[in-house]
């Protein structure tokens, strides 16, 4: 089956990548859709370059988001922070291991599985990797698609300060884990936007945005 | 190269980037890429219908949401509640605006401006009102939709809950009830609408002579 493939650039052509609409580009770097008005290219430009860029610096978030204190808490003048990981070992320790699941798969797990397989994505095409294709473009359709999930924490700690605001009796404050967590997850999804899939299937130093 | 007949078949996979000519899917069937078998588009069943109908509902349960209480608090007498907004906007008031817009921006604002634009979208197809930039319009709700959140709010909510009810005595508001609805109005909105399609009836609608 695959020998019949014909690969859109080899034709002088790009798929729109918002209304899908195939424009004509030949030798142009990038042309307006005719329909949607975007831009479209070939390729993302640079991708490799941006995708690696982004993920480094999201990996380094990883590593406050998951040490430092996610939220403080006072009671009676008793002060207390909370990481993920208490956090989880708080609702082991309760008896609700399905909430334990959902926060640690969500916010540990999730996050570096995903950088894992944007890394592995990453390596496969700058090594021009001939094999699991299939494979690997489903891996990135996942790891696009789990990536938000991981910003659940963020909006658990917004609604918990929100509602406990009792004054002297008990406050909860957000802890510098939230910001470092917000961006890690923005990070890692503008690392998977920036990855263009399509390199996995046409040779990577022909085709990466900087050459032409 | 070729006709304008069959560019209008012509087909590039999003993801492999494989060339392919596709005709004749059946409603309700989905055309997968030849290459690497992702979906390149599904044929609707139904048209812009039901779509239309589930956006308006989201669009009344998205404003009941936001407007009353999630949930309200009552601790030692005292009571709490907080609305959407307002759990985004502590953060502003708790010195961290970053966390604040964050908040606002994936579960307030995109989420009401792809409903509402979607809204717009499909009124203008359905009743063929030929409304003023409905491909921008739709291009952004496009470009914008994977940073939309209200999913993972709402399993942030149930977790809340969880913690909660161990020490405290909670309410569930109206508010709580809504989105509830909205989440699953929206996902079923979201399942039904085709981008694909909207596009093809949106340039069938500026070729038509006015």
């Amino acid at each position: 089956m695959n020998h019949k493939i014909v690969r859109a650039i080899d034709r002088g052509l790009a798929g729109c990548h918002i209304c899908g609409q195939v424009v004509e580009l030949h030798d142009k770097t990038y042309a307006l859709c005719p329909r949607c008005n975007s831009k479209v290219h070939y390729r993302k430009h640079g991708s490799i370059a941006r995708a690696w860029a982004l993920l480094i610096s999201a990996f380094i978030m990883y590593i406050p988001a998951n040490t430092e204190p996610m939220m403080h808490t006072s009671s009676l003048g008793r002060e207390s922070s909370d990481t993920i990981m208490s956090g989880v070992l708080y609702f082991l320790s309760h008896g609700d291991w399905p909430i334990a699941l959902v926060i640690f798969s969500a916010s540990v797990l999730i996050p570096i599985l995903k950088m894992i397989a944007l890394a592995y994505i990453l390596i496969m095409v700058q090594r021009g990797a001939t094999t699991r294709k299939i494979e690997n473009t489903r891996l990135y359709f996942i790891a696009e698609v789990m990536g938000k999930w991981s910003m659940v924490d963020v909006f658990v700690v917004a609604l918990l300060a929100a509602l406990i605001q009792l004054g002297a009796l008990t406050n909860i404050q957000p802890g510098p884990a939230g910001m470092a967590f917000a961006a890690m997850v923005i990070l890692t999804m503008f690392a998977a936007r920036a990855l263009d899939p399509k390199l996995i299937w046409s040779q990577a130093e022909n085709y990466d945005g900087y050459k032409e | 190269m070729e006709s304008k007949e069959q560019a209008g078949n012509l087909f590039v996979c999003h993801e492999c980037d494989a060339l392919q000519t596709i005709k004749g899917i059946e409603p309700g069937n989905v055309a997968a890429c030849v290459c690497c078998g992702s979906t390149l588009f599904k044929n609707p069943v139904d048209g812009v219908e039901k779509p239309l109908a589930l956006i308006v509902a989201s669009m009344i349960f998205f404003i009941v949401a936001n407007l009353y209480p999630i949930i309200t608090l009552n601790i030692a007498g005292i009571e709490r509640a907080a609305t959407l907004t307002e759990s985004a906007l502590i953060f502003l008031k708790l010195g961290r605006p970053e966390l604040a817009v964050t908040v606002w921006f994936c579960c307030v604002f995109l989420p009401g401006f792809i409903i509402s634009g979607l809204l717009y979208v499909l009124l203008s197809i359905r009743y063929e009102l030929g409304l003023p930039y409905t491909k921008p319009v739709l291009a952004w709700i496009i470009r914008l939709s994977p940073w939309e959140m209200v999913d993972v709010y709402y399993l942030g909510i149930l977790v809340v809950l969880v913690k909660l009810v161990a020490m405290a005595d909670v309410l569930l508001d109206t508010g709580f009830y809504a989105y509830s609805i909205l989440i699953f109005v929206y996902a079923a909105a979201a399942s039904l609408i085709e981008p694909h399609f909207l596009w093809e009836c949106l340039s069938r609608q500026d070729s038509k002579p006015q």
